[in-house]
């Protein structure tokens, strides 16, 4: 079918092909720069494998603090000589948080979040519990991995 | 792209006819010399990449002697397009420079300086400084053998100026010595000072070949020649030469990316047949010539005199062309153009290859 | 513009589409065996994937510049063509659209 009268100018054709084109070149390089600004991040571990003798001589109703990833987590001993393993991250603003021991609470300085021995948040914003580790010893090892995830060690 | 909703709302509160005429009033001519007229803007282009690939680096770079030369390995060994990154901004200080000194012989030798544009051919000298110092500034930022050996050669050898070498030596290197303290001056020099200045003095030089509008050699000024508008005819033109730039800068830096070499070390002797970039090897081999005394005074002053007399009078030479200015033709200045570019070239050359 | 027959488009895509594993292969097969350098830093990928997926990129970006020269090139023979007509002056007393 031959039509008697173009559809679009030769402007509009023109214009369009070179935007198009410039668009998508420009996408291209983008993409790239892009690439290179976001740095190679970590993701957050699904368990960290310890030293089972650093945590032996706990005194009770106090806390040690472990490396999680790149946040922190506690290794709490209760006054009853109990233990709990949590992120020691709050789940409000992300600061972190502190144990106070006279109280047997957590508390964080940045708005004043209070949470209980197990974890959970009792008074200021935080609206969620402080996450809870599962703990395992594996002879020299302490192992303390995420609630659910099973544990694979690599062969050493 | 026809969207008059745009257009109106644009009209209503600038006027957008107005910039447009100004914009299409700005002619440029047609002559047997008009390739050199692109020279400018390709060096304005790679500038500018220089900037953004520059940004993008110092995401990364720690600018500390301990931690420098690590974290540009770890820059083109574990970032995404790291590599090629580094590789893009290292060609393109080569072919910006390259360039640069192409637009500096052409303008020289077209005559381009005369008068009326003597203020674009002082800014554009003074950032021709700027820009050896930016190559050298960032060449030190590697903080690798032959990086430091060039640098302490180099902030040596302006410690030559009588009077004034011994301020100016502490003043680049910070300290007795190339150091830590170097280095940290250096970065503030590469990307926070050298950029502004920068800035400023391409937007007025920009300024000013707007307001003068493009040279024609003196030769072919009596003629009537065709002028083509620069929107958006030498727009475009300008554009596609552009985009070759931007594919030879990217096929240079796939095919060829620099080498790192081995951490610096101040008190280890210099590697074996150290050069510094090409760009300084003619000041190099002229400083050769001289030799250690003459006439019972220090060789070396004499030979930072007197090199400095030449890049004076080079740097005048648009006061000193008082022929040119008168718009008559000028042969002696021509042959004085063509003499430097020859020297130059000759020792570039006796340079690389020695 | 002459048109591209539909169908001839579609038989050229897909031996495209054929031909760029084949040289992807061949590219590795032909690399060199690693050389004894002392610790060299690796300023350039090492794996010959990542090598060959660079390759590919740069002539990517060459096909995508001579598109746009061309595509720049057919834009100024048009304003060459409108300017040398003489009609490429925009009416000066036309009113603002309401």
């Amino acid at each position: 079918m031959k039509l008697k009268y173009s559809l679009i100018t030769r402007r509009t054709f023109l214009n369009t092909l070179f935007g198009g084109w410039l668009f998508a070149f420009f996408a291209g390089t983008f993409s790239a720069l892009m690439k290179f600004a976001f740095p190679t991040l970590g993701k957050e571990p699904d368990f960290v494998v310890l030293n089972r003798k650093d945590f032996t001589d706990l005194a009770n109703n106090s806390v040690k603090r472990f490396p999680w990833g790149g946040v922190v987590g506690l290794y709490f001993k209760k006054a009853d000589g109990s233990v709990l393993a949590l992120k020691g991250v709050c789940t409000h603003m992300e600061c972190n948080v502190a144990y106070k021991p006279e109280e047997r609470r957590f508390y964080c300085p940045c708005h004043q979040g209070w949470y209980d021995e197990n974890g959970k948040n009792i008074s200021g914003p935080p609206p969620k519990p402080l996450e809870v580790f599962t703990i395992m010893e594996e002879g020299e090892k302490l192992i303390i991995a995420k609630k659910g995830v099973k544990v694979e060690l690599p062969k050493a | 792209m026809n969207c008059p909703k745009l257009k109106s709302w644009l009209e209503e509160r600038y006027d957008w006819e107005g910039m447009k005429r100004f914009a299409k009033r700005k002619l440029v001519p047609e002559h047997r010399y008009d390739l050199w007229y692109y020279t400018g803007g390709i060096t304005l282009f790679l500038f500018i990449l220089q900037f953004l690939t520059g940004m993008l680096l110092a995401f990364y770079y720690v600018p500390h002697i301990d931690f420098a030369h690590k974290s540009i390995i770890e820059i083109v060994t574990k970032q995404n397009l790291g590599w090629f990154f580094r590789s893009f901004h290292h060609w393109g200080s080569e072919l910006c420079i390259a360039f640069l000194f192409i637009h500096l012989f052409g303008t020289l030798l077209l005559k381009s300086y005369r008068k009326p544009r003597e203020f674009l051919w002082a800014t554009g000298f003074i950032l021709l400084g700027v820009s050896i110092f930016f190559g050298l500034s960032g060449y030190l930022l590697l903080w690798d053998e032959r990086a430091l050996a060039a640098v302490r050669v180099a902030t040596g050898g302006a410690g030559n100026f009588p009077f004034i070498g011994g301020f100016i030596k502490a003043f680049l290197r910070g300290s007795i010595d190339v150091t830590g303290d170097t280095l940290t001056r250096f970065y503030a020099f590469h990307v926070a000072i050298l950029p502004i200045i920068t800035l400023l003095l391409v937007g007025l030089h920009l300024l000013l070949m707007q307001y003068h509008g493009m040279s024609v050699p003196l030769s072919l000024e009596k003629e009537k020649r065709r002028e083509i508008p620069f929107f958006p005819n030498f727009f475009y033109k300008d554009l596609m030469v552009w985009l070759v730039v931007l594919g030879v800068l990217a096929t240079l830096a796939v095919l060829l990316p620099p080498e790192i070499g081995a951490k610096a070390d101040p008190l280890a002797p210099p590697p074996e047949n150290v050069k510094p970039e090409w760009y300084f090897l003619f000041l190099l081999e002229t400083l050769k010539l001289f030799p250690g005394a003459i006439l019972g005074l220090n060789g070396e002053t004499i030979a930072i005199l007197m090199v400095s007399c030449a890049i004076l009078f080079f740097f005048l030479i648009p006061f000193f062309d008082q022929r040119s200015a008168r718009g008559e033709k000028s042969p002696l200045f021509t042959w004085i153009g063509v003499i430097y570019l020859l020297y130059f070239l000759t020792m570039t050359v006796v340079g690389y290859l020695s | 513009m002459r048109r591209i027959g539909v169908v001839k488009g579609l038989k050229r895509f897909s031996l495209f589409r054929f031909a760029q594993p084949m040289v992807m292969a061949l590219f590795v097969m032909i690399q060199p065996a690693p050389s004894p350098a002392a610790d060299r830093i690796a300023v350039f990928p090492t794996t010959p994937f990542d090598a060959y997926i660079i390759y590919e990129s740069l002539a990517v970006l060459w096909l995508a510049i001579i598109g746009l020269i061309v595509i720049i090139r057919m834009k100024l023979r048009e304003i060459e063509r409108i300017q040398e007509m003489g009609i490429d002056k925009e009416d000066k007393d036309a009113p603002l659209l309401q």
